[in-house]
């Protein structure tokens, strides 16, 4: 188990260096003079050079990865170009925002589809089945932005039930949350629905029916617990896209989280901002993952020695 | 989503019908696409109303109405198709293109090469697309070309490891085996006996990947970030509609449709074909 754990963790941070490289990379080919931003158009080149030469952008390439690293290591993601804070602290505030949004979403969206798409396993070919997979196919191909806005028609203008967009209450968050998990309940529901199904239709199932076991058994002990590895999987994978998705959403609702966070700071050009962000979430998705491969080794002993 | 869940529709029947389903639709939409020029009387940037009173309901002169500028919505929804149809296309082609080249060296060259390619995908696939797409956006300049080729740029990596997989189980099979012990060449082995085999998977996920990049394309542009005005989009007909949904509420909704419909024709055909290949495969 230990070795296991040990190269998890070790890929884990391989890829966070990569990401850290990438992230660098870009960062130092976006076109905008980041002096300019600081100072103004019409600044003076003595004091554009000042900045840069503070900002030490003059520095060979690899001195500067080295710089931002190690100021990683720290927790220091810079300071924010249009507003002067630090980047850290700004993202810290929009966490909560974010996290409340996408935790909600995923967990109704996710226990709701786990009970459908367990609830309609057993009918493989028949009417119900064909409803299920039509109907996720359908239901997912619709855009998640346009869906929100659907919705702030129908609640906000026509039946003015709910607020059309912002935060503060749990009724800013139901219109937010149920175009988020609209999606993800239809993704589960598929998925589990395919996945369990094609588990039951396996022959050790059908030792275990021959066997007497109760059906009750066979469902939850034999049937899920092994269904349970790729839902597991997808769950870690769907963490990334689960983030596309709150960018979309927190725009739609003026959700102030890091997704808006982000899509402002790319408006301003504001390179630490952006950069702060997108590693934040790269992070995010990395633990998620690790956690993901961690419990997928309890779940599943063959992992391990995989 | 992710695109994991590849898994299709139960049995041959119903794939080969929803199949013929999706190819109706992305037909249809082809042929407007092609014929938009044909198919309206208005040119998609021109104000078309005589004098502006707010936007012209569905009906009479106007099928879909008219937009807040005073522009006719079939037209602009006609010529968006084209957009969404060349932004997806050639970001699918890009994605396939950079997956098959890494899923094939990956799996056939093994080792080394693959730790390191596969390290690559696994970065990809860690950093949320959407963001990475937004940064991508903003270093190069928003353009109908350059908007396909991120995009594409960044959802290979399904290609990658479906390919990969194909190829560890194809360098098993005798003839490829065979080969290998006549002395063949690296690309003659890879060109000539791999390829074949990882085309039937690849052509489902390029399916699959053609509805994704439209998805990301209506993405960008509902944000302000994919290709740049005047060229019609869906996704910033959305954007530019939403403020007005109380009064226009039509405006909202075609865009909305179109790229719903666009979507749902290439995951039919995506869906439809993994079991109509699966089985000619056994």
């Amino acid at each position: 188990m230990t070795g296991y754990v040990v190269r998890r963790v070790l890929r884990a941070l391989t890829t966070l260096l990569g990401a850290t490289l990438i992230i660098f990379v870009l960062v130092r080919v976006v076109p905008a003079d980041p002096a300019v931003t600081i100072a103004g158009p019409k600044a003076d080149p003595e004091t554009l050079a000042a900045i840069r030469k503070d900002l030490g952008l003059d520095d060979p390439v690899a001195v500067q990865y080295g710089r931002y690293l190690a100021r990683l290591a720290h927790a220091d993601l810079g300071r924010s170009y249009m507003t002067g804070r630090r980047v850290a602290g700004v993202i810290a505030e929009r966490v909560p925002a974010t996290a409340l949004l996408a935790a909600t979403s995923l967990a109704i969206g996710f226990f709701f589809g786990l009970a459908l798409g367990i609830a309609t396993a057993a009918r493989r070919g028949s009417l119900i089945d064909v409803a299920v997979l039509l109907g996720t196919l359908i239901g997912l191909s619709i855009p998640g932005f346009w869906l929100g806005n659907v919705l702030i028609y129908e609640f906000s203008y026509r039946l003015k039930l709910l607020p059309l967009g912002g935060y503060g209450t749990w009724r800013h968050l139901i219109l937010p949350a149920t175009t988020l998990a609209i999606g993800e309940f239809l993704f589960y529901t598929r998925f589990v629905h395919t996945n369990v199904g094609g588990t039951l239709a396996s022959d050790y199932i059908r030792t275990a029916r021959a066997k007497g076991a109760p059906p009750a058994r066979i469902y939850f002990v034999h049937a899920l617990r092994n269904a349970l590895i790729p839902i597991v999987t997808v769950l870690g994978l769907d963490i990334a896209d689960l983030m596309s998705g709150v960018v979309l959403t927190e725009t739609v609702f003026n959700w102030p989280g890091l997704g808006r966070l982000a899509v402002q700071a790319v408006f301003g050009l504001d390179i630490p901002l952006v950069a702060g962000t997108v590693l934040f979430a790269g992070v995010l998705v990395l633990v998620a993952n690790l956690v993901v491969d961690l419990l997928y080794g309890t779940i599943d002993p063959r992992v391990q020695r995989a | 989503m992710p695109e994991a869940a590849l898994t299709g529709l139960g049995s041959r029947r119903r794939s080969r019908r929803l199949f013929a389903a999706g190819g109706v639709l992305v037909g249809a939409l082809a042929l407007v696409a092609l014929a938009a020029p044909w198919l309206t009387a208005y040119d998609p940037d021109a104000i078309v109303v005589a004098s502006y009173h707010g936007p012209l309901g569905p009906g009479g002169a106007h099928p879909l109405g008219t937009d807040t500028l005073g522009r006719d919505v079939w037209a602009r929804l006609a010529h968006g198709a084209r957009t969404s149809l060349f932004v997806g296309g050639l970001a699918m082609v890009v994605s396939f293109a950079i997956g098959m080249t890494v899923g094939l060296a990956a799996g056939y060259f093994g080792g080394l090469v693959d730790a390191g390619l596969m390290w690559l995908v696994d970065l990809v696939l860690t950093m949320p697309s959407l963001l990475l797409l937004i940064v991508l956006a903003t270093i190069f300049p928003p353009s109908i070309l350059t908007i396909p080729l991120v995009i594409g740029a960044i959802g290979w990596t399904t290609f990658a490891r479906t390919v990969r997989g194909d190829v560890l189980s194809l360098r098993e099979r005798d003839y490829v085996q065979a080969a290998l012990a006549l002395g063949a060449s690296d690309a003659r082995i890879i060109l000539r006996h791999l390829l074949p085999g990882v085309l039937p998977g690849a052509v489902v996920l390029a399916a699959l990947r053609m509805s994704g990049a439209i998805v990301v394309d209506a993405g960008l542009s509902y944000l302000g970030l994919g290709v740049p005005l005047p060229t019609p989009s869906w996704g910033r007909m959305v954007s530019d509609a939403q403020t007005y949904i109380a009064v226009a509420p039509w405006l909202v909704v075609a865009p909305g449709v179109a790229i719903a419909l666009a979507v749902i024709g290439f995951n039919l055909i995506g869906y439809g074909l993994i079991d109509l290949i699966g089985e000619r495969r056994t």
